[in-house]
């Protein structure tokens, strides 16, 4: 990272042309980003701290509440395990169809997120491949917490694999390999060397799925059911009280996933600064002698 | 301990790595591999170590097979080309590493492990630096930290994968003779890799010079200097001229026509002819330790070189343009497969 170093005049852009892309940029901003947030916060304390306090309290609300976390805290380490795994695989082993692999990890972000819960409703709904099955087992997938969970590991499937996979690749191995030769068992090289070699990405990797998994509405719209109180996660809530006219209602809940993004772009920003940084000590000083 | 490596094959893919290599080290020598980039000296090393497993062959330390067994399971010391550090762990951690991961039945006691890793930091004249962490370490530093972890577990046989390879020219030559003063010292059988001639002969007892995948010479440094088993080996340890049979049959008396006669600069000298001839030198420079003048004769693409003390330029200097024969000290005669130059 080359922080604050100034451009040789050659490069440096003309006043005429910098000024405009400046306040173009910052007018769009302001008009998509920043009034949009305001907005929220705005409509969300309208009426004053208690009408906002009521909202959340509300019981319906704070199922919706319990239901978005307990959905993250299952599928954020199911994701964090898979993406591990996969990292370790695509970039340790040569194999047949590992770029498939490589495609076929990156299909969730390609695919609208509707379609994804459609897929699973079709494969375990009542009239569903495994429906019939599941059924006569009084097994609940589809409208119950099973099928949420489904849809949301599937839409942040990626996000964990994604950011070891560059990282993994650019670091190599060879820091394994002489664990090895030191007499390293398996388990001892990935918990005393990969781990904390890959440790600031995998945060930052677990907060971008965690903030995903618990914004996430389309695929699971499918396949909640939207019952209120029960299988009801928080964006869910916040269109049911919407669609119903309580407004302020709807923007309070909506307040609370807003602050969870900005908590988690504070975060994002803090450790990719710190990632940079990190690596940016070993380039700098490798041209030592 | 001794290292046997019997008809060592390997692939990657269809690149044969090596072929039918066979390699014994004697308890104690300090041996280098060297060859071109991609001559397979890497590889024969990471065979040796278990971190590659060749397709056919057998590897024996002191005559016990352990052809089965992994990295983990040999024991040896072995230094990676970048050194590999824990980056994540201070000096003195990555240097301790080795003792910490044994089982807890082997493990030593704490202050017998700081002992031991401030004993090792020592050797390698590190002791101050053994709070930080080798992103704050220069080149030669790391190189002798990643020595002293490979020391650590008191490995009896000890590989370096081009131990020199990512230092600066300065720094290098230091560091090998310190190298080679410790290995004097600690007697560890020890292999290297490089692909610097001069590296070779500067530090190892014997050389193994290697060219696509075999092994085309195993011998100490002046045997290998003055009587090289093929062309291969003496164009690779440093300048030669190639002279063909209508060159060289004036001072050899070969009578076999394809023969080439190979003669190093510095055991050539040109004698000055007052008739005409076809060889008349083209160059003269003073390299400052010596003299450096080239020849020319019609029927070479490349001129012939000889390099001159100072003192013998002075006492008989040539001149461009001066008509010269062949007065050779010494030379290799090699048949039929040379005659391609």
């Amino acid at each position: 990272m080359k922080r604050g170093v100034a451009r040789p005049p050659a490069l440096r852009d003309p006043w005429w042309l910098a000024l405009p892309l400046i306040l173009v940029a910052l007018a769009f901003a302001a008009l998509f980003l920043l009034l949009p947030l305001v907005a929220v916060f705005g409509y969300a304390f309208e009426k004053g701290w208690d009408v906002f306090v009521t909202a959340i309290g509300d019981p319906d609300a704070r199922e919706a509440i319990r239901l978005t976390v307990q959905v993250a805290a299952i599928s954020v380490p199911a994701n964090l395990v898979f993406g591990i795994a996969a990292a370790w695989l695509v970039t340790r082993f040569e194999f047949r169809g590992k770029g498939l692999l490589v495609s076929l990890i990156d299909l969730p972000f390609a695919v609208s997120p509707v379609i994804a819960g459609l897929v699973y409703v079709l494969l375990f709904g009542l009239h569903g491949w495994l429906g019939e099955w599941l059924a006569e087992r009084d097994i609940h997938v589809i409208f119950a917490l099973p099928g949420i969970v489904l849809a949301t590991v599937f839409v942040t499937f990626p996000i964990v694999a994604r950011e070891l996979i560059p990282l993994m690749q650019a670091q190599g191995d060879e820091e394994e390999q002489a664990a090895r030769t030191l007499g390293a068992s398996g388990f001892t090289m990935f918990w005393r060397v990969t781990l904390p070699k890959i440790g600031w990405g995998l945060l930052y990797g677990v907060i971008l799925c965690n903030a995903r998994a618990m914004g996430e509405f389309g695929a699971v719209s499918v396949v909640s059911g939207h019952i209120r109180g029960l299988t009801n996660t928080m964006p869910l809530h916040v269109e049911i009280l919407y669609n119903e006219y309580q407004s302020t209602a709807a923007f309070a809940v909506a307040a609370l996933l807003a602050l969870l993004a900005l908590v988690t772009l504070v975060l994002k920003h803090a450790i990719g600064w710190r990632i940079a940084r990190t690596t940016s000590d070993e380039s700098s000083t490798e041209a030592r002698p | 301990m001794s290292i046997e490596a019997l008809d060592i094959e390997h692939r990657y893919g269809r690149t044969v790595a090596l072929d039918k290599v066979s390699l014994g080290v004697r308890s104690g020598e300090l041996l280098a591999l060297l060859g071109p980039s991609g001559c397979g000296k890497t590889t024969l090393l990471r065979v040796i170590a278990g971190l590659e497993f060749p397709v056919a062959g057998r590897v024996r330390f002191e005559g016990r097979d352990v052809s089965r067994l992994g990295a983990r399971e040999r024991h040896v010391g072995f230094m990676f080309q970048h050194y590999a550090l824990f980056r994540h762990l201070t000096v003195f951690e990555n240097v301790a590493f080795g003792l910490r991961v044994r089982p807890f039945w082997r493990r030593p006691k704490r202050a017998v492990i700081a002992a031991k890793v401030n004993e090792l930091l020592e050797l390698v004249q590190l002791g101050g630096l053994a709070a930080r962490y080798p992103a704050q370490l220069s080149g030669g530093q790391r190189q002798r930290v990643a020595l002293a972890r490979a020391l650590a577990v008191q490995p009896e046989i000890l590989l370096l994968d081009e131990p020199f390879g990512a230092l600066d020219a300065r720094v290098r030559g230091e560091l090998r003779r310190w190298l080679r003063g410790l290995h004097d010292r600690i007697h560890v059988t020890s292999v290297f890799v490089t692909h610097d001639q001069e590296e070779a002969f500067e530090l190892a007892d014997r050389i193994a010079v290697m060219s696509a995948g075999r092994i085309e010479q195993l011998a100490d440094p002046e045997t290998l200097y003055t009587k090289p088993a093929s062309p291969f080996v003496c164009r690779f340890l440093g300048e030669v001229n190639e002279l063909p049979f209508a060159l060289h049959a004036a001072f050899t008396r070969s009578r076999d026509e394809r023969s080439t006669a190979f003669v190093r600069p510095h055991d050539l000298a040109f004698e000055r002819l007052d008739a005409d001839g076809a060889l008349a030198i083209s160059s003269v420079r003073d390299l400052g330790p010596g003299v450096r003048i080239e020849a020319r004769h019609a029927s070479l693409a490349r001129p012939i070189v000889a390099s001159y003390a100072r003192e013998r330029h002075a006492a008989e200097p040539l001149r461009v343009g001066d008509r010269v024969a062949l007065a050779p000290r010494h030379w290799v005669m090699f048949g039929d497969e040379a005659g391609h130059s």
